[in-house]
């Protein structure tokens, strides 16, 4: 479960004036949920989901994971939540380049400190469909595929909450239906999915919708309310 | 992480980018070939001068007590030598200081002229008492030594080197031929065995030997003497012998403080050991200068992994996105500077052991490889890496996921 309270977060900029990422978030997102955070670019949904991912500390507020305040984590604590609870997926699917397959799907049990199950990270490949490409170095994999090894990374060490920031950003509208439909399949099997996204089609996958807007949540609304609005627009 | 993962990690890096590491493992394994070879060289050749320096003085086991102060070091030559040291100083050493076992006295000059017929050389002349030849280990190849009877009865004898021989009696046998030493004829009684170069290369076999009785009565008409050898019960600890012998002369010589010595005493093997050293001190110049080169080699891995360091910063993002903390990626790049100059040192250590070994071999030196030295510079090739290596490794730590994830 994810509880945020009266979550601030301020940078500073180049030139030393101060810009409010986030003003005043709070919400709860239950395990299982599928929830997406929509908002133009610059809204702060960005900055949310790194915060929600670990990568990043909120100026103010709570954010607790699984009813554990990891707002003043240290970065070695951080690390291992991302490692072992939290699994990434991004739109430019942040694969290592020159490995194989397998090896970037073997990555965060490398981090994990124990003995690398490479029958794991094979098994994963293939429940993406990519049994036969297993041994491929990424730059000979396409878009689609490449992306389908970054869902199977993210599900290396089981972690119950997947994040994926525009996951179908770069993908043709055929390849990014099949991602959508692997989440929601992955979903089916109880892991909390949050999807950051700033299209509505890929929005309508999800249960429930978080709007952000000038950092702050501006609606949140369950997808039959969604399904309503669309229907009646 | 473990350890053998990381290293893993490492090795594939670096295999991945080979003209990458063979630049940055290059200056280490310069450094350290040099200063392997330099090290082994320099053993190795003081090792030799310290042999050819015993094979030119015969032992290491003596005081040798030469005639006037300490300003006349060096060779002794009969042309300056001051008339301070008797017979009977020798003999009283020989009596009154414990710790010595026996005394040799000598008279020698060089460059005398040695004839046979219409034959003439020049050499070294050594008038000896006949303790003085096994005392400095020489041997006869033909006829015999210098005996205790030669020295009692005055004999006009010889025993010379090779090369006198090779000199005076090409294709002729020289026992019992006579001889001219300062147109005062000898008998030839035997001649010595080899000694081959001393330290500076010139030959040790151009020397006549004649009893030091005979030197002082026909030859010189001096009563003094060039040096008196006292041979060491303990050869480890000269100096309690050194210090009585000084003392003792002082007395026989009437010398009361301020008055200086007029004698000098010399241990061949500190002698040995401080001609030795003037090398070593230039080994041990070359020797930094090589770790110079070595810590250059070091600046070099540390420009590179800047380099690698910002081309990685995706890398580095996706690493910490799937649970690598700052210090998994510090480890990663210290590691990885730490096995690339370890390679370097390795490949240095190779090159260095092979280069001395053929140098030994070309320069008739027996090889001899330092293997602390080696050791050592192993170890500072991995010191290397690792303070050179933490600069970037700090950086690639400090580098923001979120900033690298997006790039």
């Amino acid at each position: 479960m994810i509880e945020i309270e009266h979550l601030q977060k301020t940078y500073q900029r180049g030139d030393g004036t101060p810009v409010m990422a986030l003003q005043d978030v709070s919400c709860v997102i239950a395990d299982g949920e599928f929830v997406t955070i929509r908002g133009a670019s610059g809204t702060g949904k960005s900055t949310l989901m790194n915060i929600i991912g670990c990568l990043d500390t909120p100026t103010a507020g709570i954010y607790r994971l699984s009813g554990e305040d990891v707002s003043g984590y240290s970065d070695q604590q951080r690390s291992q939540i991302r490692n072992q609870r939290i699994g990434f997926i991004f739109q430019s699917f942040n694969l290592l380049a020159r490995t194989t397959a397998t090896e970037n799907v073997e990555l965060p049990s490398l981090y994990r400190g124990e003995a690398v199950d490479r029958d794991k990270a094979r098994a994963l490949l293939a429940r993406v469909g990519l049994a036969d490409r297993a041994d491929h170095f990424i730059s000979e994999l396409s878009g689609g595929e490449q992306q389908r090894v970054a869902i199977a990374r993210a599900l290396m060490n089981d972690p119950p909450l997947l994040l994926a920031d525009e996951p179908t950003g770069n993908l043709d509208s055929a390849a990014g239906a099949q991602i959508m439909e692997l989440l929601t399949e992955l979903h089916g099997e109880g892991r909390t999915i949050v999807l950051v996204t700033h299209d509505e089609e890929v929005a309508a996958y999800a249960r429930r919708e978080l709007l952000i807007r000038d950092g702050r949540i501006a609606t949140d609304r369950a997808q039959s309310t969604l399904h309503a609005v669309r229907s009646a627009g | 992480m473990p350890t053998f993962v990381i290293l893993r990690l490492a090795l594939r890096t670096l295999w991945r980018n080979p003209l990458r590491s063979v630049l940055m493992m290059l200056g280490v394994a310069i450094g350290i070939a040099s200063l392997t070879t330099l090290t082994s060289v320099g053993e190795a050749t003081k090792r030799q001068t310290l042999a050819e320096f015993k094979n030119m003085v015969g032992t290491f086991d003596v005081v040798n007590i030469s005639p006037g102060g300490g300003r006349t070091r060096g060779m002794p030559s009969l042309t300056t030598v001051e008339p301070t040291l008797k017979f009977t100083d020798a003999t009283a050493i020989a009596a009154q200081v414990p710790g010595v076992t026996q005394v040799a006295e000598v008279q020698n000059a060089f460059d005398i002229d040695v004839k046979y017929r219409d034959n003439t050389t020049a050499s070294a002349m050594y008038g000896i008492s006949a303790n003085w030849l096994q005392m400095h280990r020489y041997f006869v190849a033909a006829g015999n030594l210098i005996s205790p009877d030669d020295i009692q009865s005055l004999a006009r004898i010889a025993v010379i080197g090779p090369d006198v021989q090779r000199d005076l009696f090409p294709g002729e046998d020289p026992i019992g031929k006579q001889i001219r030493i300062g147109n005062v004829p000898f008998q030839v009684k035997g001649i010595l065995e080899s000694r081959g170069a001393g330290p500076g290369g010139s030959s040790l076999d151009n020397i006549v030997f004649i009893p030091v009785t005979t030197a002082s009565k026909r030859l010189f008409n001096r009563d003094y003497l060039t040096t008196i050898t006292a041979q060491l019960k303990d050869p480890d600890d000269p100096e309690p012998v050194i210090e009585a012998i000084t003392a003792l002369l002082r007395e026989r010589h009437g010398i009361v403080p301020p008055g200086e010595d007029d004698f000098t005493l010399s241990n061949p093997r500190a002698a040995a050991l401080q001609v030795s050293d003037v090398r070593s001190t230039l080994t041990t110049i070359l020797a930094g200068t090589a770790a110079i080169a070595t810590l250059i080699g070091g600046t070099v891995i540390m420009g590179l992994m800047l380099v690698a360091v910002s081309e990685r910063r995706r890398e580095i993002g996706v690493r910490r996105a799937v649970g690598a903390s700052r210090g998994d990626v510090l480890r990663q790049f210290l590691v990885e500077a730490a096995l690339v100059s370890a390679l370097g040192g390795l490949a240095g250590v190779s090159l260095g052991v092979g280069a001395a070994v053929l140098l030994a071999v070309q320069r008739a030196l027996v090889p001899v490889i330092v293997w602390p030295t080696v050791g050592a510079a192993l170890l500072l090739s991995i010191v290397i890496g690792l303070v050179f290596g933490l600069q970037p490794a700090w950086k690639a730590a400090r580098i923001d996921p979120i900033d690298a994830l997006r790039s």
